[in-house]
């Protein structure tokens, strides 16, 4: 809630939990702060000697995280009333980025696999993998 | 733990299947663009990320272990991925700290391993579950019975690390309400500790007064 920029949010900056405002927010002022650097910096090395919270556990734990049904059903407007507000809050007021991924993605196979996608996925197979699709006969 | 779906994937990746290959490109690629794009906003970029992930996601293949959810573990890599642009094109905000990158470095260590750690990373990971357990069953119980208000002040008081009267205030409800749910989960998860033969005050949360 605060404009400060807090431990707290630093370890929220590292787990993935930080809506666009607040990503925005942290990362200008981790440029500005050599304080704010150094904190971030003692937090990586906290935690790379073995401290930890409940608040990391649950995020790296993914605990609340949305399933891509019920994205698909929040999509669709069919979640219960109790049910969809719990998951606009994990979206918005949260900001998983993961959940958020998820959701875009959703989003665009609502809208069809277009030619692009197609092509996309055509690169990554062929750069990624090695494997090149043959060319489809012509009937 | 990798679904069913994955699992079966994952056999045919390995079998090298090419067809595997390209419905698992066709399953993630979306998700894994979105999630980078959100960072980069630069669509060339942030494919040149995705593909680098599929790449390390190849490269790691054998090693794989399959009791971690495969979104999780290609979010893992994308992440690091990720990093590792934002710090080649000298947008990572500890890139210019001193150019000793070791720390950064670690961090960005997608299994996480190796740490010169006082407590050792299986010990972390008892006490990781420990909590994971109790608060998923906590979790599940307030979801079920439809009580979502208590999950969200949970989640903001933990995940986001909010104080309590900003969590009353921001949800509409009473302090007392945001204290009571918070000192729920506290038993729970010591009760759930200490019965693991953990010791419950390595988690901060579990040893605080309350903000």
């Amino acid at each position: 809630m605060s404009k400060i920029v807090t431990t707290h949010m630093l370890e929220c900056y590292l787990d993935e939990t930080l809506t666009d405002a607040e990503l925005a927010r942290v990362e200008q002022e981790l440029r500005h702060s050599p304080t704010l650097r150094e904190q971030l910096r003692q937090i990586i090395k906290d935690q790379d000697r073995g401290e930890h919270s409940v608040g990391a556990v649950w995020r790296r734990q993914h605990l609340t995280c949305l399933s891509r049904d019920q994205l698909r059903n929040y999509l669709l407007g069919v979640l219960d009333a109790g049910e969809n507000d719990f998951v606009a809050f994990h979206l918005q007021t949260i900001g998983c980025a993961f959940c958020m991924a998820n959701l875009a993605d959703l989003q665009a196979q609502q809208k069809g696999t277009d030619a692009e996608t197609k092509q996309r996925r055509k690169r990554f197979l062929q750069s990624s993998t090695g494997i090149v699709q043959p060319p489809k006969k012509k009937k | 733990m990798a679904s069913e779906s994955d699992r079966l994937l994952i056999q045919q990746l390995r079998n090298g299947e090419e067809r595997a290959w390209e419905i698992f490109i066709a399953r993630y690629e979306g998700r894994l663009l979105a999630y980078v794009n959100r960072r980069l906003r630069d669509r060339a970029a942030s494919e040149d990320v995705v593909q680098e992930t599929f790449l390390g996601f190849r490269n790691s293949l054998p090693n794989y272990d399959e009791k971690r959810e495969l979104q999780t573990y290609l979010f893992s890599i994308a992440s690091y991925k990720l990093t590792d642009y934002l710090r080649k094109v000298g947008r990572h905000p500890l890139q210019h700290v001193d150019g000793n990158s070791d720390i950064l470095n670690q961090q960005l260590d997608v299994q996480k391993a190796a740490s010169s750690a006082a407590r050792s990373s299986e010990r972390k990971a008892l006490e990781s579950d420990a909590v994971a357990r109790s608060l998923t069953a906590l979790l599940d119980q307030w979801r079920h019975a439809g009580e979502f208000v208590r999950v969200k002040i949970l989640e903001l008081l933990f995940v986001k690390g909010w104080a309590n009267r900003d969590v009353a205030k921001f949800l509409g409800v009473s302090e007392q309400h945001v204290a009571n749910t918070r000192f729920a989960a506290v038993k729970k998860i010591s009760e759930h500790i200490r019965d693991a033969g953990l010791p419950a005050d390595v988690f901060p949360e579990l040893r605080e007064e309350p903000s």
